[in-house]
Parts: C-alpha cells; structure tokens; sequence
C-alpha cells in the first residue's frame, strides 16, 4: 500500500514535471505560438538585421543592392521596412496582409536581383519563429483581420498561341504598355518618373531580362496581376480583368519574357 | 492524482488561450445619444498663405492636350477674414456614440485631378472609385504615418473610362491618394471610426454634433499646415468652442 503511494506520487512528479516546464516557459515569454522553442529575436539578430535593422526599420548596414540590366538600366533595391507592415510579393488581396507561407517562401528562397538571400538552412520551426519576431515590428498584425489567400489553378491553354494572341491585346488595352513599354522593355512613357512609397526611384519590369524577383512560374506572374505590388506603382488588377484574362495575359508576357 | 494531472493540463491550455483573445481591440459602439454636447469653432491662418500652381509634366501627346500644363493647387484656401477650408476636425479614439453615417465615398479620376480634394469617409462603408477620363489611372490609397511614412491601403488599376469600383473602408486616419500614372494628381481622405468627424467649409468654420459628454482628444489636420492634437471637454447639452489658428 504504501509502496503503492510512493510509486503513484512519483508518476505524477514526473508528468507534472515537463507540464510546469511548459508553464514556466510560456510565462517567461520564451516560448512561441507554434509550440516550439525557437528563439525568433535571435535568429532575427544574427540573420536579418544587418540588412533589415535592428528595429525592423531597414536601417541596417547594408540596405540596398544595385542591380545593372541588360538594358543598361540601374535597379536599386532596399531591404524591407517591416514597421509599415507593406509588403510586395503576398498571395493576399491589395492593402492585405501577406499569408504567413508567403513570408516563409521569402526566406526560403530569397530574391532573386536583390540582396535578399535564401535562408533555406534554418529549421521550419526556426522560420515560424522568426516570422512571429518579425511580425511583431508593426501593429499591423495585431490589429487587422487575416485576408484570405488566393488559389491559383493555371488554365492548360496558358502559353497556346490563341490565349497569347488575346494576352497581346489585353496588354495594349489595360495599358499596360504605358509603363512597361510596347514591347515590354519597361521603356513606357510612364516609366521615367515613377516612385514608391518609401520615395525610390522605381523602374517598370524589363520583360525582356526574363528573371522576375518574385519568381518566373506562369502562377508568380498571375498572382502580381491579381494582388499588384504594394508599395510601389504596380496596381492590383482583381477587380479590373477576369481570371481568364489575367491568364492571357501571363501567356503574353511568357512569350515577352521568351519563355 | 489522475484528474489532477489533467486539470494542470486544461489549465495550461487556457493560458495559450489568453494570448489570442488580447488581440481584439474594443470596437465603436452604438446608444442613444440624449442631450448630447456640440463641437463648433473656426479653423484660421496665421496670415495669407499664397496657393502654389503645380505643374503637369507628361510624355504622352494626348495628355498633354487634354490634361493641360499646369493648375491651381487649392492647396491653401483662404477666406478674406483668414477661414482655411478643406482642415479635417476630428475626435480621437471615440468608444461610443450615435450611429455611424452609412454613405459611401466617392472618389473619382476627373480631367486628370482627383475629385474631391479632401473629403470624410466612414469606416465600413465603401469607396466608390470612378474613372470618368479615357485615361489609364491608378488609385494608389494609403494611410499616412509618422515620418511621411505610407502604408498601402489599395492600389488598384482603372484603365477604362466609366469603370467603377468598389472597396470596402476598413482603415482609419488620413490617407493620400496618388495615381502612379500620373504623379502630380493628388486627394486626401479622413476615414473616421466614429461619426464625430467634420470638414471647415470656404468661412473655415465646422460643428460636430450629438456628442457624448466627456473629454476627447481631437485631431485638426491641413494638408498644407499639418497637423495638431488636443484635449477638449464637451458637456452635456452645451456648445464647446474650438478655434485654432495655424502659421506657416
């Protein structure tokens, strides 16, 4: 009986045991949403803030990457101001906030054309983590209401010559030309004077170079019509062009892109 | 002992709980608002602030004929005893009173120029943007924050003449617009949480109206000017002034 007790009170310190671990943690603020124990605000330090500061402002060391196309054209890009809560590349409607999985693709893949690299070695719950320190840079995140994400299913006629044919004319009648240029070198009238939110010179998409910094699916292309890019010039077209449209269009601007 | 493992369980996952549902922030609530206080003053200048003429510069020929070279900015409209119109005048984080106006906002692309200027909006009703030009425009809204700082708001494309669209107004405080086209078009809007907001007419004069009593803090903002914040007290079925003078 008394054997029993002892074994019976020692069963229960030991399952008690990691419940008060937990406890204590979550009081201390240590431990994150996603259950793990990854510390955000130091994989943030060592990671992220040389580019993206200390406070998330983008005032780091590095803060910008100059980038010569083809065409000769200098594209300058700056490392985010996460304060703002503005982001370009969400699979969110405009003045949305992103999807937390557009945020961990960021730092998957990183940017191609700008300084943003690929973080692909830290863990998937590092990334959450991190993702969670970075959110709390800006109010943004407390305050709103997520957005839903919009799916995308590309049509099989993406890329055949009629939907090509169609795209062309999508692209002179959404006036798309007016900064992307004609022939889709980004040299449009437009093009010369355009700035972003943040008061950057802001230079229209060469089509021609081929190499998008979202990324060169049919689906990356869609999806920048479909949510344009907050912050800069490029307007969302959701409630301008139907979903086939917008489809055509990506065959266009494949073919542009010579692909 | 069984069951006590297990309330220690349920008890830790209450804690998780919590950390949710402080998320939510208290929302404007509607009562009757009876014998409620008024709001009236006089938004001035410190002196004669001359209205800047601003430029059109575009490559495209046909702009160039139907958009013109240059316009008046109305940027600083001033009355002969000094009224500033277009100041916003607004109370501040307002948790209850008379119901919330259900009109939309109608933003529209008009000759190049946005129409209105400076205009009210309510939060959730809609904006209505039009574009009445055979013009490609984009509404690029945002809300402005400290340090010229802009947080997108919408940015979408109305290539088409007649195209009408509509958003929902789901952000508060003042919010530009630009249209990335053509940059030198511009219009601002309040959008308010609670329906103690007014606009100075062309005497720089406003009122607010049917407000519970209490103390408010009130913002007056002017595109030209800036801004300002204060406190002011209204009581119950008396009409507080509020006159502010702005200088350059």
């Amino acid at each position: 009986m008394h054997q029993k007790q002892r074994k019976g009170f020692f069963v229960l310190s030991l399952l008690s045991l990691p419940i008060l671990l937990i406890m204590t943690v979550m009081l201390t603020g240590a431990e994150n949403a996603y259950g793990g124990n990854a510390n955000g605000e130091e994989i943030y330090k060592i990671n992220c803030a040389v580019c993206h500061g200390v406070k998330g402002d983008s005032k780091g060391e590095v803060c910008y990457n100059t980038n010569v196309e083809k065409s000769g054209k200098e594209i300058t890009t700056y490392s985010r101001d996460f304060t703002l809560g503005v982001f370009k590349f969400r699979t969110t409607a405009t003045g949305c906030l992103p999807d937390e999985n557009d945020l961990k693709r960021i730092i998957s893949t990183g940017i191609p054309k700008s300084f943003m690299p690929s973080f692909n070695d830290i863990s998937p719950e590092e990334k959450m983590a991190l993702i969670e320190y970075v959110e709390s840079f800006s109010e943004r995140w407390e305050e709103e209401d997520p957005c839903d994400v919009i799916t995308t299913y590309m049509p099989n006629w993406v890329g055949k010559s009629y939907s090509v044919e169609k795209g062309k004319k999508i692209y002179q009648d959404m006036k798309c030309w007016e900064c992307h240029g004609d022939k889709g070198d980004g040299a449009g009238p437009k093009a010369d004077k355009l700035k972003d939110d943040w008061g950057h010179k802001m230079v229209p998409f060469d089509f021609t170079s081929g190499a998008l910094k979202r990324g060169t699916a049919p689906e990356d292309i869609y999806i920048t019509f479909t949510t344009g890019l907050d912050g800069t010039g490029m307007p969302s077209y959701e409630d301008t062009l139907g979903e086939d449209d917008r489809w055509h269009l990506v065959s266009y601007t494949l073919k542009l892109m010579g692909r | 002992m069984k069951k006590l493992v297990f309330l220690a369980l349920v008890l830790s996952l209450f804690i998780v709980d919590t950390s949710d549902a402080r998320k939510k922030k208290k929302k404007y609530e509607v009562i009757d608002v009876t014998n409620g206080g008024s709001i009236t003053g006089t938004i001035k200048a410190a002196s004669k602030v001359d209205d800047p003429v601003m430029k059109i510069e575009t490559k495209k020929p046909d702009e160039v004929e139907f958009c013109g070279t240059e316009f008046q900015s109305n940027m600083y409209i001033i009355s002969p005893d000094l009224g500033v119109k277009n100041v916003v005048v607004a109370l501040l984080k307002v948790k209850q009173g008379k119901a919330m106006p259900e009109k939309d906002y109608v933003i529209n692309n008009l000759k190049c120029q946005f129409e209105p200027l400076v205009g009210l909006a309510f939060k959730g009703n809609n904006f209505v943007i039009k574009n009445s030009d055979a013009l490609f425009h984009n509404t690029n809204l945002g809300i402005q924050l400290k340090g010229g700082k802009k947080r997108a708001v919408y940015n979408l494309a109305l290539p088409n003449l007649n195209q009408v669209l509509k958003k929902k107004i789901k952000t508060k405080g003042v919010h530009s617009i630009k249209c990335d086209a053509h940059p030198w078009m511009r219009a601002y809007v309040y959008s308010s949480d609670s329906p103690y907001a007014a606009l100075t007419d062309d005497s720089g004069k406003f009122e607010i109206t049917d407000i519970p009593a209490g103390t408010y803090k009130v913002l007056i903002w002017h595109e030209g000017f800036g801004e300002v914040k204060q406190e002011i007290t209204v009581e119950a079925g008396q009409a507080t002034t509020l006159d502010h003078t702005f200088s350059k």
